[in-house]
This record gives structure tokens, C-alpha cells and sequence, in this order.
């Protein structure tokens, strides 16, 4: 199974070298195929990357995601687009579909443009809510870009993530380098665990109507301030499907790529846009934290058969997974993140045992983690589960069913070896010993005294 | 009505308490009747009716049957030491402990079905069954006995 | 990517201050209390207030202030009232200001979030003006104070949110072993039952009992009582290879070939025995 697994995946590495693991077919969605042209940085990079990149407007009449029930393309890109409803073929229902479907799709806001209901549904859909009247601006008396937006303020300029949280992939984070953020829309997340914000708004900064509200901020009003603000959040489903939030679209075009910025009293410097665009659409699309299973392997230690179907009780048991991870073009051993671990849980209903999966060794594209243990004095039907669920990276749930029998009743220990049983088996002795003689006596034993 | 029923009670559980008691001593109903007064009149002389009974046993039982009763008693005693140890010391490994028992009080119950059925005075109750046809009964019982006990202790 | 407000703070004053900045006058912070512990304490930019206050479950603390542009009095787009937990969670109270610069907020227990309701440190508030233009804003810390929950109602819960991660090891508890008894006493119950053996036999002569027919036996039927009493030792034997060694497949044609031959040797052993007891020698 792994075998031709293996074979199949080296000849699709082959055919399309240097892209997505779950496909190379790209559609923009954007109101204008002109206005592809101020993003021509980011979208040739795509494209340099292997993807075939189609171009639609919502009103396009041969826009459809599904023929005959399968996708028509492996991810959506949505710049802005001033249309009020994406049309029949782009509603909720469909990118939701979409998206169970494992395709990716990739949301970039502006405050510019009001966001189109069909998104704001979507992204309501994931527990991500925007502000009411589908615009609003995020601004920031404290941290604006001095050299673009001196009077209004509504270019962010932040520090590039560094630590996002702890037991991430360090997949966004660009220590020292800093981003700006123009014309952003904050959203706020929910609490579910699907959802990870990359870039939260600094403590200063807050969301205001610039229609309704540029002149006073009405105190009931206020959308969201501070951390609460995301600009930059991702959602990883349950089928390792990933929808990405942008806030500010306008940072993935050309002028902002690589844009000198000034923070408030401080020196020009280049942002990291570039950088950090390249890895959010990589990421979206799958070229990177993509994790495999290539095999699973379990056998009774002293036993060259390998997973058999059923164990004894009390079996030492040793347990190896070995799993990839996909970077940008090819498939490398998987190394966990920093102050994480992959787990190994022996369960039936509940886990008996949850162990640390040590790494055991690795080869050119594959690591090798395992661990050796004891199944418990418990029969049944158990699981060797590998549950491995991650914000950034793809799910991984390896499950292996095995029956765990009791003793046979020829490999408990013998009696004689119990030293307890000694009296019972001398009982049994002294039993049969006494009735061996009791049958000599009684067939040969002379009458003695009077007869009766 | 009841009261004739009362009055008619005491005589059919005498009854059955001397048939026991015989068995118990093993031998000649006409023994009974002469013991059981003499203990309901004094207990304070246990002993001399204890002696009497012995005294009859031995003399009243034939010899056979006194080897039977003797190898009753070692299968009694070597029960007895089993469970004792039991008590004491735990029942682990208790499927040892159950053939170990087992064997002493199956061999028990065949013992003394064999001691009935070759009893002289029984032979009124088994017309059809001769001494030595018990005693083969006995064999293949015990055999059988035996070999569940071995198999059973592992 | 954390901005606290404090290290913007640092960052503000590392500036020369050269255009004019966002800052506030007549500062007053008010708990209003039923169970009447009211307290009033006045802070300007400079001085904050220095006493923590409290904020019981039944009062309401609101402050209120007159921002200004430089010294104009003036009304900036952004004047919110901070409230800050030590671990850095932070709920903002925008102020609802007036065109002449007059600021107030009210804050009660039910605004705040369940986090910082459960704090055990004292919630700094800190005020933060800002506006377009180049005027400067400002984060000025201005007072803490303590939350005193309501003793009569249960205490908020906080749960945390699910996050995919690590889980604590399990490691199975074992049943303990069995444990044998003291090896001495299981050796000296062994004994005393081995110990019957010789008590029966000596039971046995002691009243009478003998194996003088032995020789009458044999001479009458020689072959099946030889046969008959060694087929039963023979079939015990079995037992004990069955025991020891044997299998069941091995076992049980060995239990078939000695009980043919105990069988058909029975019946002639056992004819002599009757015959010795019709003789009346039994």
C-alpha cells in the first residue's frame, strides 16, 4: 500500500515540479482582470511556483467551482472586489462546499472596498466575524507609517511576527522584519480551536466606519480595539482544508512588496510584505506544513512479523510512525516544532496509555518516530492511535486496530512453579497414592476376627 | 385436627434422627433407640454414651468396613489440611487450591457411596449390585475423578 | 507581536517631543457605591492617582475628564480608558466626549470581561488619546483598583478555550502480581499432607488390615489381577506424564489402551475376588 503510495507520489513530483500537494489549479477572483496588474509581483511568483493561475470577475458567466461534482480548480484567491454579492456561483453554500472538499481559498480584504456579502457569510460561517456594515478601517494614532499615511493614519506599520505561540511551526514569523499594513480590516476571531491569528492589531490600534464615523467615535459603537483585532488569521478545517484572512490586500501589491516605511519618529526601512506573502499564499495553498504518514509500523518485540492482528496481554509491543513534511517543493523529514510532541495513545474507548513518540531516525525524506511499551493486562479491541492535530499543519490520525487476547490456558504459569500450589499438588499426591492402596486393601486383604 | 397432627409429629422425626445416627455409627439400626434416650436424659454423660457407641462400632462393624472408615479419615484429614492451608496462606493460585479440594471431597462422596452399596446391612437396598461391581464403579469413578483433578491444577 | 502599552509608552518618551500632543485636565475618578464605600480621587497627566480603589459588585466607577489638543480643549477620534490584567490582557472603554473636550465613561462589574473580573492583582487603567494629523497621542496610566466580587453569588468561571496541542502522558497502572505465601509455610503444609500417607497405612495394619490374600489371588488368576491392579498404577502413571509432559493427543489413547486392558482384566479380578467371597473368605 505505502509502496505504490510512494510511487504514485514520486511520479506526481515528477510531473509538476515545485508545487502544491493538493494541486496547481489557482482562480483569482477579482473585479477587473486589469487589476491583476498591481499585483503582478505576487501573482508571477505563483505562478513561478507551478500554478496555473486563472483569472474571473464574479459576473464572468462560465465561472463554476464544481463540474460534474469535482472541483474545477484547488484554490481560490478573492481580491476585492466592489460587487455587493459574488453571484450564484460564488455563494457561501458553495465555498463552504468548496472547502470540504479540501480546496484552500485565500480572503484578501481592503477597507477601500466594502467586503462582499458572500465572504462576510463565509467567514461568519468559520466563527471569523467583520465589522458591521462590511467596512471599517483599522487605524493607529501610535503606529502608522509616517511617510504614507502622516495624516490619516491608516497604514500600519508592525513588527513582523516572531513567536506566535509556542508549539508552532515557525512558518510566518520573520524576526526583525517589519510589515505594513495598508488600508486593513480587522476581524475577530472565535474561540474555536480551528482558528490561528498570525498578525493581531497592536494595543493602540482600533477599527472605526471612516463613512459614519470620521469625525467622532461613538463609544457603543466600537467594532473591536487592540488585540482583540486580528489582520491576519487562518483556518485550518477538519479535512486540513485552509482558509486564510488578509486584512489589508493592498500589502500583496507590487508598491507595498517592498515599500519603505517609517514607524513614528523612527528610520525608513523596507518591509517584509514580499516575504511574508510568499509564505501565507504558500501556506493557504498547501506548499508548506503539509505532514504524510508513509507507514506505520507495529510488531511483538522479538517478532519479525510485522502488525500482526492480534496481541496477548502484557506484550512488549514497540510502535514506529515515519512522516514527512512538504516544503515548498519537496518532501523533507518531519522535525516537531519546538516544545511540542507527537503522541501515541493505546486505546478502547478511552486511552490506556498516551506515550512521547521519540525520534528513532530519519532518512532523506522521511522521520522515523517510535516507542516501545507494555500493553496492558486488559483485553479487548484496542487502537494504536496517532492523533496529531496542529494549527498549521495538516491533520494527521493514524489509526490501527488490533485485539488484545488473554493468556491461552497452556501459557500461564505451571503449578509446580507456584509455590503456593505445592500443598494442592501434594493433596492430589497424597489422593491417588491413598487410593491406589486402598484398592490393594481392599481386594487383598485377609479377614481378620470374627466374620459378621 | 391439629392437635392430633402435633401429637402424631414427634414420632416420624425420631424416626428420622435414628436412621441417621445409625449411618453415622455405621451399622445395625437396633443401636439407636438406646443411644438417643440416654443422651436426652444426662448430658453429663457424654462420655460414657460416646463409649458405648465406640465400643459397639468396634464391635458390631466388620473389618472391611473399618478399612473403608479408615481411609475415610485420611481423606478427611488431608481435605482439611487444604483448606486450612487456604484459610491461612490465601487461595492463590485458587484453580490449584479447587482440584487440590476437589479431589479429597470427590473421593470423599465416591468412598462412601462404595461403603454404602458393599455395607452387609444395605444389601436389601441394592439387591442387584454385587461387592466387587461396586468396587469397579468405584475404579472408574475415582479414575475419572483423577484425571479432571490433573487436568484442572495445570 | 505583542505592543503593551507600557513599551509603547517607553517608545513615545524616547521621542522629542516637539509638536504639540494629545493630553487631559481635570481628571476625576468616582466609584459611586450602594454599600457606601464611595471614593473620589482627582489624576492629571502627570499624577496618577495613588491608592488603589475598589470596585464592588454593586458599584460604578466613572471617570471623567476634559481632553486637549496642546492646551486648546478639543475632542481627538480616539479616547479610550484601558484596562489592563498583569498578564497583559487588555479591554478598552472608549469615552464618550463631548465637542468642548469633556470626556466621562462608567464602568461596572458586568462590563468587564470574566478574565480580569478573576484577577488577583490590582486592573491598571490607563488613558489613551490619539488623532489623525501630526499631533502626538498619549497612554497615560491613571489608577488601579481591585475588583471585589459579590460573596453571595457563585464566582464567574473561566474556561479556557480549546487549543489543539500536547497532553499529559498516560501510563497504565498494572494489577499487582499475585504474591505466594512465605515459601516455608506452603513447604510445611506440603509436608503434613504428604505426612497422611504413612498415618493410613499404619491406620490399616493397626486394625487388622493386611495384603495376605495377595498370594491366593495370584495363584487363582495370576495374569488378570497382575494385569488389573497394574493397569490401574498404570493409568495414575498416565496421568502424571499428562501432567509432567504429555499433551492431550498423547494422553488420551494411553487412558484408551490401559482402560481396555483394566477392563477386560476387571472382570476376571474381580470374578475371583467374588468367588474368594462366596467361599466366605472375605
Amino acid at each position: 500500500m505505502w509502496s505504490i503510495l510512494s510511487v504514485a507520489a514520486a511520479l506526481f513530483a515528477a510531473a509538476v515540479s515545485a508545487v502544491s500537494t493538493s494541486g496547481n489549479r489557482l482562480l483569482v477572483v477579482l473585479d477587473d482582470v486589469a487589476e491583476k496588474e498591481a499585483y503582478g509581483q505576487f501573482l508571477g511568483d505563483l505562478t513561478a511556483r507551478g500554478f496555473q493561475v486563472s483569472y474571473e470577475t464574479p459576473r464572468s458567466e462560465g465561472l463554476t467551482l464544481f463540474h460534474l461534482g469535482e472541483r474545477t480548480y484547488d484554490h481560490l484567491l478573492f481580491l476585492p472586489s466592489k460587487v455587493k454579492g459574488l453571484g450564484p456561483n460564488l455563494t457561501p453554500n458553495r465555498l463552504v462546499d468548496f472547502v470540504n472538499a479540501n480546496g484552500n481559498i485565500l480572503v484578501a480584504l481592503s477597507s477601500t472596498v466594502p467586503a462582499s456579502t458572500s465572504l462576510v457569510s463565509l467567514l461568519s460561517e468559520l466563527d471569523i466575524s467583520l465589522p458591521v456594515e462590511r467596512t471599517g478601517t483599522v487605524v493607529d494614532h501610535f503606529n502608522y507609517d509616517t511617510i504614507s499615511a502622516a495624516e490619516s493614519h491608516d497604514v500600519l506599520v508592525l513588527d513582523a511576527p516572531s513567536s506566535i505561540r509556542p508549539g508552532l511551526k515557525p512558518y510566518f514569523e520573520l524576526p526583525g522584519g517589519v510589515l505594513a499594513f495598508p488600508h486593513a480590516v480587522g476581524h475577530v476571531l472565535g474561540s474555536g480551536p480551528l482558528l490561528t491569528p498570525i498578525v493581531r492589531a497592536p494595543a493602540t490600534a482600533y477599527s472605526y466606519n471612516p463613512k459614519e464615523q470620521a469625525e467622532v467615535l461613538d463609544a457603543d459603537e466600537l467594532f473591536a480595539a487592540g488585540q482583540q483585532l486580528a489582520l491576519v488569521s487562518v483556518m485550518q478545517a477538519r479535512n486540513s482544508a485552509r482558509v486564510t484572512v488578509l486584512g489589508s490586500a493592498e500589502m500583496l501589491q507590487d508598491k507595498w512588496l517592498d515599500a519603505e516605511v517609517a514607524k513614528l519618529g523612527g528610520k525608513s526601512t523596507k518591509t517584509e510584505n514580499k516575504e511574508f506573502a510568499r509564505r501565507v499564499a504558500g501556506w493557504t495553498f498547501q506548499e508548506i506544513g503539509v505532514l504524510r504518514v508513509n507507514s506505520v509500523e507495529h510488531h511483538l518485540q522479538g517478532s519479525e512479523e510485522l502488525n500482526p492482528g492480534i496481541y496477548r496481554v502484557k506484550n512488549d509491543v514497540s510502535y514506529t510512525i515515519s512522516l514527512s513534511e512538504y516544503v515548498w517543493d519537496k518532501w523533507v523529514p518531519f522535525v516537531l516544532p519546538e516544545d511540542d510532541l507527537l503522541q501515541l495513545e493505546f486505546s478502547m474507548l478511552s486511552p490506556f496509555h498516551r506515550l512521547n513518540l521519540e525520534l528513532k531516525g530519519t532518512t532523506d525524506d522521511a522521520a522515523i518516530y517510535g516507542v516501545s511499551f507494555t500493553l496492558p493486562d486488559q483485553h479487548g479491541i484496542f487502537n494504536f492511535m496517532v492523533n496529531y492535530k496542529r494549527s498549521f499543519l495538516t491533520n494527521v490520525e493514524e489509526k490501527n486496530t488490533v485485539s488484545v487476547r488473554h493468556f491461552a490456558h497452556d501459557e500461564w504459569p505451571r503449578s509446580f512453579v507456584i509455590s503456593g500450589a505445592w500443598p494442592w499438588i501434594s493433596g492430589i499426591g497424597a489422593t491417588v497414592t491413598g487410593f491406589l492402596g486402598f484398592c490393594a486393601i481392599w481386594m487383598y486383604s485377609k479377614p481378620v476376627g470374627k466374620k459378621n | 385436627m391439629p392437635a392430633k397432627k402435633n401429637a402424631a409429629q414427634p414420632a416420624p422425626s425420631a424416626a428420622a434422627t435414628t436412621q441417621s445416627s445409625t449411618t453415622a455409627a455405621g451399622s445395625v439400626p437396633a443401636s439407636a433407640p438406646a443411644a438417643a434416650p440416654s443422651a436426652k436424659n444426662s448430658p453429663a454423660n457424654w462420655d460414657k454414651v460416646l463409649q458405648n457407641i465406640y465400643q459397639y462400632y468396634m464391635k458390631e462393624t466388620p473389618q472391611r468396613t473399618k478399612l473403608i472408615d479408615v481411609f475415610l479419615v485420611f481423606i478427611a484429614v488431608v481435605g482439611a489440611l487444604q483448606f486450612l492451608y487456604c484459610i491461612l496462606a490465601g487461595n492463590y493460585p485458587f484453580n490449584a487450591f479447587l482440584s487440590g479440594f476437589g479431589a479429597t471431597v470427590g473421593q470423599f462422596v465416591l468412598t462412601i457411596s462404595l461403603r454404602i452399596q458393599t455395607t452387609a446391612a444395605n444389601k436389601s437396598e441394592f439387591p442387584e449390585i454385587s461387592p466387587e461391581r461396586a468396587f469397579a464403579d468405584y475404579v472408574v469413578c475415582s479414575l475419572i475423578l483423577h484425571f479432571f483433578c490433573v487436568n484442572f491444577i495445570n | 507581536m505583542r505592543f503593551s502599552v507600557a513599551s509603547t509608552l517607553l517608545a513615545l518618551a524616547s521621542i522629542a517631543s516637539a509638536a504639540s500632543s494629545w493630553t487631559f485636565s481635570d481628571g476625576t475618578v468616582q466609584v459611586t457605591s450602594k454599600a457606601g464605600n464611595d471614593a473620589v480621587a482627582k489624576f492629571s497627566a502627570d499624577d496618577r492617582v495613588q491608592n488603589t480603589l475598589t470596585l464592588g459588585h454593586q458599584d460604578k466607577l466613572k471617570v471623567t475628564l476634559t481632553t486637549k489638543e496642546g492646551s486648546k480643549a478639543k475632542r481627538p477620534h480616539q479616547a479610550f480608558l484601558v484596562v489592563k490584567e498583569a498578564s497583559g490582557l487588555e479591554a478598552p472603554f472608549p469615552l464618550t466626549v463631548k465637542e468642548s473636550g469633556k470626556g466621562t465613561v462608567e464602568i461596572t462589574q458586568k462590563d468587564l470581561p470574566v478574565q480580569l473580573l478573576l484577577s488577583q492583582e490590582p486592573l491598571e487603567a490607563s488613558l489613551v488619546l490619539g488623532s489623525f494629523g501630526s499631533t502626538k497621542g498619549s497612554v497615560t496610566p491613571v489608577f488601579d483598583f481591585t475588583v471585589k466580587l459579590d460573596p453571595a453569588t457563585a464566582v464567574p468561571s473561566y474556561e479556557k478555550p480549546l487549543r489543539y496541542g500536547k497532553l499529559a502522558e498516560i501510563h497504565h497502572i498494572f494489577r499487582a502480581d499475585p504474591k505466594n505465601p512465605p515459601r516455608i509455610v506452603s513447604v510445611a503444609f506440603s509436608l503434613a499432607v504428604l505426612a497422611t500417607i504413612p498415618a493410613l497405612f499404619i491406620g490399616w495394619f493397626a486394625i487388622g488390615g493386611n495384603f495376605a490374600h495377595v498370594q491366593k489371588a495370584l495363584s487363582s488368576a495370576p495374569i488378570s489381577h497382575v494385569v488389573f491392579f497394574g493397569s490401574i498404577v498404570a493409568m495414575e502413571g498416565v496421568f502424571f506424564l499428562y501432567y509432567t509432559k504429555w499433551n492431550l493427543f498423547q494422553t488420551l489413547p494411553a487412558i484408551g489402551a490401559v482402560g481396555v486392558a483394566a477392563f477386560l482384566s476387571g472382570t476376571k479380578a474381580l470374578g475371583e475376588v467374588q468367588r474368594r467371597r462366596l467361599a466366605g473368605e472375605r
